[in-house]
């Protein structure tokens, strides 16, 4: 059997280890538009912040392939051929497939905003995004970031921990809309403030204009204006999908896929960001850009196309990060939504937050900020949500509860 | 491969264990550096001493976007390379036991990791609530663990 | 901790950081001790050892540690020679002696330096220069338990906790106090044996407790008679070992009757139906019954009686000698290098023994207490000076205020010491003492009757050890033939004499030599060690010192005549996991886990009070005064009314207000463990 596996980050790789876990005689091939090494998106920013090193944003050795027996090949896929069975490069090669995976995931979106173009102007999204950003992180440099979400916050973070300028330009009325609930926000956004961001909110960016000096101005709705050495465009994705256009793939938000990650096209599967996959909620089937899915759900499609047994249980939404002295995290449905009611840790101090959101007595998701103790907190309640229990009494008795049932688990290990 | 186990009929809470822990890393006695971590829940009356149990499936191993988790191919433990963990904490959320904390001096997650097959953590165990021992019914099936763990709930 | 050990020497020994001699590996890099570890071999500990065993390293190469002899000039230290030093202090020696007479000299053993033989080296020596006057911390630890007991069954037995199907811990909380002895308590539950544990707090080992009994302070005689009484009642008792070796037990019986379940709630807090219930337990557990009574039982005004009450029990429940029960080890037959037969000196008048008689008839022992009003008022004469080594009497004897005005105004003060404590402090002249890794000592463990010799490691140039420290002296005080042993391996040796012993079969035991195999009932074959040979429910030997002739219970003073002044019941001592008593507050490690003192209250109180954790209150008795903080700990685990703190912490002085004069009339054992305390507010927060 052929394979072949577009993509060799999260959803590619997390799919091919799969795959060879249930197959190890199919020939396996993986193209990607990026370098052969993998290198992992989540630590982009980490590298731009001084903690990693450049050679540890790659996450696999030279030898990886080799130990998989696949075959990495590198270039861009232009067409999607389903009635051939193949996949045609932009060189001109003819890939032919009998399983294919999409594991593309996806890009940023610009916005129209007009001068928002040319250098200086940058997203925070791939390797050669951080390759260009690099030089700009400097003590004394200024930096406007557009956007509030999660990356873009990090670039923001990892700017100013680096000495530089840093301004947070946000269309809404309130940082990370789709990651933080209102008051995890204000903490967080008051942290940033306190750490010294210019944080704006409510704004309006109207247009960029260049300086002779290579500066570049924001021009506000709001009559203001901003200079910038440079700005990282951080204002959505969209999954990579342009090669597929005209094939009758069904696309809603994202590739379409049932629970075992199966297109509409026979023996082409997705997964990651590029795809529209069930929701643990078992809700409508959900894009979720997301690290921890891109995993499970190309664990799933690897498995599935070496004929083996998965069913995908659903994507649960889930943020950590650790930015401005501060934790966030989030998981499941962390908003109160209709017929939800919700706990607060009461016990806390004031900048320290925690609530479970529960529907029916079932917990669906939960927030926290504060310090990193509070994620394990999250962490314990991740399989109940998942799993859909219901939880017995006060939420606030929830470590105990979990440890007595934790407690009542080893014991019948102990005993074994 | 060996295991620690914990036994909830034994703790006492006596704390030996995370100071030895935090000692084994740090040099000092700081609860927040140990990696075994016990609760006395005064309300329920229970003693729990929790520390990673090395699962076959490791969630955290799994999920690591740095590459930074691995399994030691001597002891079994599962370990985290602190010079490869950026600090994203994905980790932390990943656990289901709460067995990952932060390290908040040199930003990366830290766990357990056997002491190289010999745990401080059981050595200065003076209530015997935590062996090291030889098991075949070990946590392998986490997972199937936990499944029945909720469903208890 | 552990880590690879190739390039080290490696010694085995026991550990002393606290009392129980857990079984340790050291190891040695360029000529340092490097590492201690748990030695997994060792019958007592298997492996295992609290944090406070890794702190020999600390201790031994503690930056602070005195290494000088040193000698206060004025108000400052000055570092003298030590062959100087010990020639200034035989001439001072002399001196009180030539003025005041040989009794004016005391010595006080404390338990930094060494064990058994430390305390024997130093009871021999202060005879060997003509004065009955021993002072120990043992006067106001243990000893009281052991003579209740003694009083009793003629010896104090150690628990068979692994066979036993019922332990009771009474007043102690092993995990801190007697770590690795959890191990076995706890293994014996895990065959099947119930944890009953009887207590103030709601300690670390109640934790396990299959039934936790929270008692009101001191009332514990109560407890043990309502036992008694419904053991009898239930008809629960051994008969056999009551006809054939008890002494007395009818009187008791009836004595006993008055203790109903009501009656016992009311003395004690404990429901009545929960009296009777544990009392079913226990008795339908006999007789594989361990009962360990623990230093909360000793420190009240009527701590020997209630202990003898507990040890009634033993009597009644034919668990004495048994498997799983309360066993009377016996012991290995070592040569006693005290001097009390060869040299009597009781007609001396040795201080306290007239007050307290039965201590010094069964311990040899002088009342430390009562030193202090010696020293003050020249009472019943003149004591002058005295040789104090690894005691810190100035922070854990009662009524410090005293104790350090009784010890600043002694004509000699020698303190041998580790660390320059606040007794050191105190000193004419501190002389460096060596620490258990840099002598030879020999050690028992009665529950295993093994034995075992710890080596000396390592050795600092001006640290003698114990016993050329009092060699020394002797040899300049013209008494060197009661030391003729050219060092501590020689006295081994010459100790080990009358046994088959010898050091070399004890350097290959590290697990601990089992010098006589256990057995059981010996008291089928041979009489208890008691005036009547029996076991004595009654004591014909106190009655004719005018005491008690049953286990009388008198209620506490706090529930006699409460003082409204003082409403509050502070109790003293609790153990921490890092600290043994003044010890080792100067490991900065240990610090950073447990920083400092507080006071645990009860979140009724402090709702009372209106303080909250971190708060400072002064708490008061009749005594004095001092600051700390506050704890206010879950309600389940103290009793509202009820107070604890700590002692050893020099920033809040528990002993500042304890009691050295309101002792128990049998033991001298103070008052430390019911004090009537007022408490007030002081300060909000000092942590912010
Ligand atoms: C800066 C940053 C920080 C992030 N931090 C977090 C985080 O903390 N937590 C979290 O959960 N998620 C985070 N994410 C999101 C996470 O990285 C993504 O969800 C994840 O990488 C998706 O994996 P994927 O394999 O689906 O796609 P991608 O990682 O986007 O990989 C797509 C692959 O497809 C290849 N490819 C695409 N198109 C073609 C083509 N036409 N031809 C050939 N090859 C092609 C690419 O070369 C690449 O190898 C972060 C993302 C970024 C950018
Ligand atoms: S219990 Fe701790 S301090 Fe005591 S002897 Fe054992 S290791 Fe040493």
């Amino acid at each position: 059997m052929q394979v072949v596996i577009i993509g060799n980050s999260a959803a590619g790789l997390s799919g091919l280890e799969a795959f060879r876990k249930k197959d190890q005689s199919s020939s396996v091939t993986i193209v990607t538009r990026e370098g052969e090494v993998p290198y992992s998106k989540v630590l982009l920013p980490y590298y731009l912040l001084g903690k990693i090193p450049y050679a540890n944003l790659f996450t696999r050795d030279k030898n990886y392939y080799a130990r998989l027996n696949a075959k990495c090949i590198t270039g861009n896929v232009v067409k999607l051929l389903p009635e051939q069975q193949a996949v045609l490069l932009e060189s001109g090669t003819l890939l032919p497939y009998d399983k294919l995976l999409i594991a593309t995931g996806s890009s940023p979106v610009k916005p129209p905003i007009p001068g928002l173009s040319g250098k200086g102007i940058y997203h925070l999204w791939t390797l050669a995004d951080v390759e260009n950003l690099a030089p700009y992180y400097n003590k004394g440099k200024r930096v406007v970031v557009l956007g509030s979400g999660f990356v873009s916050l990090q670039g923001a973070w990892a700017a100013l921990s680096r000495g530089l300028d840093v301004s947070v330009i946000e269309l809404m009325d309130r940082i990370m809309p789709r990651v933080l609930d209102d008051h995890a926000a204000a903490l967080l956004a008051t942290r940033m403030i306190k750490s010294g961001v210019d944080l704006r909110i409510n704004t309006f960016t109207r247009e960029i204009e260049r300086t002779g000096d290579e500066k570049l101005v924001l021009h506000f709705k709001n009559g203001k204006s901003l200079t910038s050495d440079f700005i990282i465009v951080g204002t959505g994705v969209r999954p990579n999908i342009e090669f597929t256009a005209g094939t009758g793939l069904k696309i809603d938000a994202g590739i379409v896929v049932n629970k075992q990650m199966e297109t509409t096209l026979p023996g082409v599967y997705a997964a990651g960001d590029v795809a529209q996959v069930p929701s643990a909620s078992g809700g409508d089937p959900v894009v979720h850009a997301l690290w921890p899915t891109a995993i499970e759900t190309g664990s799933i499609a690897g498995t599935a196309m070496a004929s083996g047994n998965s069913r995908y249980r659903g994507s649960l939404n889930m943020n950590v990060t650790q930015m401005f002295d501060i934790t966030v995290a989030s998981m499941g449905e962390f908003m109160d939504i209709e017929g939800s009611e919700s706990w607060t840790d009461e016990n806390l101090p004031e900048d320290q937050y925690l609530k479970i959101v529960l529907k029916d007595g079932v917990p669906i998701g939960a927030i926290c900020a504060g310090g990193s103790e509070l994620i394990s907190t999250l962490g314990m309640l991740r399989p109940l949500i998942r799993e859909k229990v219901q939880l017995q009494g006060n939420p606030g008795m929830l470590k105990a509860l979990l440890a007595s049932n934790i407690a009542q688990h080893q014991q019948t290990f102990i005993k074994q | 491969m060996r295991f620690i186990t914990m036994d909830v009929t034994k703790c006492v809470v006596c704390r030996n264990c995370e100071y030895a822990c935090s000692f084994q890393q740090t040099g000092d006695f700081r609860r927040e550096d140990s990696n075994i971590r016990v609760e006395y829940y005064d309300d329920v009356k229970i003693c729990l001493p929790l520390t990673c149990m090395h699962c076959d499936d490791s969630w955290c191993l799994e999920i690591c976007p740095a590459s930074a988790i691995t399994r030691n191919v001597k002891t079994g433990a599962i370990e985290i390379n602190s010079e490869r963990c950026a600090g994203c904490k994905m980790c932390i959320l990943a656990c289901p036991f709460g067995n990952i904390h932060f390290d908040k001096i040199n930003m990366v997650s830290r766990k357990c990791n056997l002491c190289e097959g010999e745990p401080n953590c059981v050595s200065f165990c003076i209530s015997g609530a935590l062996q090291y021992t030889e098991s075949k019914n070990s946590y392998q099936n986490n997972r199937q663990i936990f499944q029945r763990f909720i469903e208890n709930l | 901790m552990a880590g690879s050990s190739e390039k080290k020497e490696h010694y085995t020994s026991m550990c002393r950081m606290c009392d129980n001699r857990c079984g340790i590996n050291v190891y040695v890099e360029n000529g340092c001790i490097v590492e201690i570890t748990g030695l997994k071999e060792h019958k007592w500990n298997h492996g295992r050892l609290c944090v406070k065993g890794r702190l020999g390293v600390d201790l031994v190469n503690a930056p602070d540690r005195i290494l000088k002899p040193l000698k206060r000039v004025g108000s400052e230290w000055e570092e003298i020679d030590l062959d100087q030093a010990y020639d200034e202090i035989a001439e001072r020696i002399k001196k009180v002696q030539a003025t005041w007479g040989n009794r004016a000299m005391g010595v006080w053993k404390g338990e930094a330096l060494g064990f058994l033989t430390q305390e024997q080296l130093s009871r021999r020596f202060i005879h060997a220069i003509g004065s009955p006057n021993y002072f120990s911390n043992d006067s106001q630890c243990f000893v009281s338990r052991w003579i209740g007991y003694a009083l009793v069954t003629g010896d104090w037995a150690t628990q068979d906790f692994i066979n036993s199907d019922c332990a009771v811990i009474w007043g102690s909380n092993p995990p801190y106090s007697q770590p690795n002895l959890t191990q076995s308590i706890l293994k014996g539950r895990k065959k099947g044996g119930k944890l009953i544990v009887i207590d103030v707090r709601l300690s670390a080992i109640a934790r396990q407790a299959d039934e936790f009994i929270q008692i009101l302070p001191g009332t514990d005689g109560a407890l043990a008679l309502g036992f008694a009484r419904q053991l009898i009642e239930d008809d629960t008792i051994c008969h056999t070992f009551i006809e054939k070796y008890t002494l007395g037990y009818e009187t008791y019986a009836r004595y006993v009757k008055e203790f109903t379940p009501e009656r016992v709630e009311k003395e004690t807090g404990i429901p009545a139906a929960k009296v009777v219930q544990l009392a079913r337990l226990i008795g339908a557990c006999r007789p594989r019954v361990c009962i360990y009574a623990g230093n909360g039982l000793e420190h009240h005004e009527n701590g020997i009686n209630n202990i003898r009450a507990i040890a009634c029990l033993d009597g009644l429940l034919g668990n004495l000698d048994e498997v799983g029960g309360n066993f009377t080890a016996e012991k290995p037959n070592l040569r006693n290098i005290s001097l009390y037969e060869e040299k009597p000196l009781r007609h001396l008048g040795p201080i306290g023994a007239d007050k307290f008689p039965v201590l010094y008839d069964f311990r040899q022992e002088c009342h430390t207490m009562s030193v202090m009003d010696t020293i003050l008022n020249e009472t019943p004469y003149p004591l002058k000076g005295m040789i104090l080594g690894g005691a810190n009497p100035a922070l854990t004897n009662p009524n410090t205020r005293k104790v350090i005005k009784a010890l600043k105004s002694l004509d000699l003060f020698v303190v041998r010491e580790i660390f320059m404590t606040e007794t050191a402090e105190l000193a004419d002249y501190v002389l460096p003492g060596a620490t258990y890794l840099e002598q030879s000592e020999l050690h028992v463990h009665p529950i295993h009757q093994i034995i075992g010799l710890s080596p000396e490691i390592v050795t600092f140039p001006d640290c003698d050890n114990e016993y050329i420290f009092w060699k020394k002296l002797a040899s300049r005080l013209g008494v060197e033939d009661y030391f003729p042993w050219e060092n501590k391996d020689a006295l081994n040796k010459w100790l080990l004499k009358d046994t088959e012993i010898t050091v070399e079969k004890l350097f290959n035991h590290p697990e601990g030599y089992e010098y006589k195999p256990r057995r059981f009932h010996k008291y089928r074959e041979k009489e208890l060690p008691t005036p009547s040979g029996k076991f004595e429910f009654v004591s014909s030997y106190l009655k004719k010192y005018g005491y008690p002739y049953l286990p009388e219970y008198i209620p506490p003073t706090y529930m006699n005549e409460p003082d409204p002044d003082y409403p509050y019941i502070l109790v003293t001592g609790a153990r921490k996991v890092f600290y043994t008593h003044g010890r080792n507050r100067n490991f900065k490690r240990c610090r950073t886990a447990i920083p400092g003192p507080d006071i645990e209250i009860h979140p009724i109180d402090a709702e009372k009070l209106e303080v909250k954790t971190g708060d400072v209150v002064t708490v008061t008795s009749t005594v004095g005064s001092m600051d700390i903080p506050v704890k206010v700990v879950h309600s389940s685990n103290i009793l509202p009314g009820v107070t604890q703190i700590t002692h050893g912490w020099k920033e809040s002085n528990v002993n500042l207000i304890t009691h050295d004069d309101r002792n128990d009339p049998i033991s001298g054992f103070p008052l430390m463990k019911s004090v009537e305390v007022k408490i007030e507010r002081k300060a909000v927060n000092v942590n912010n």
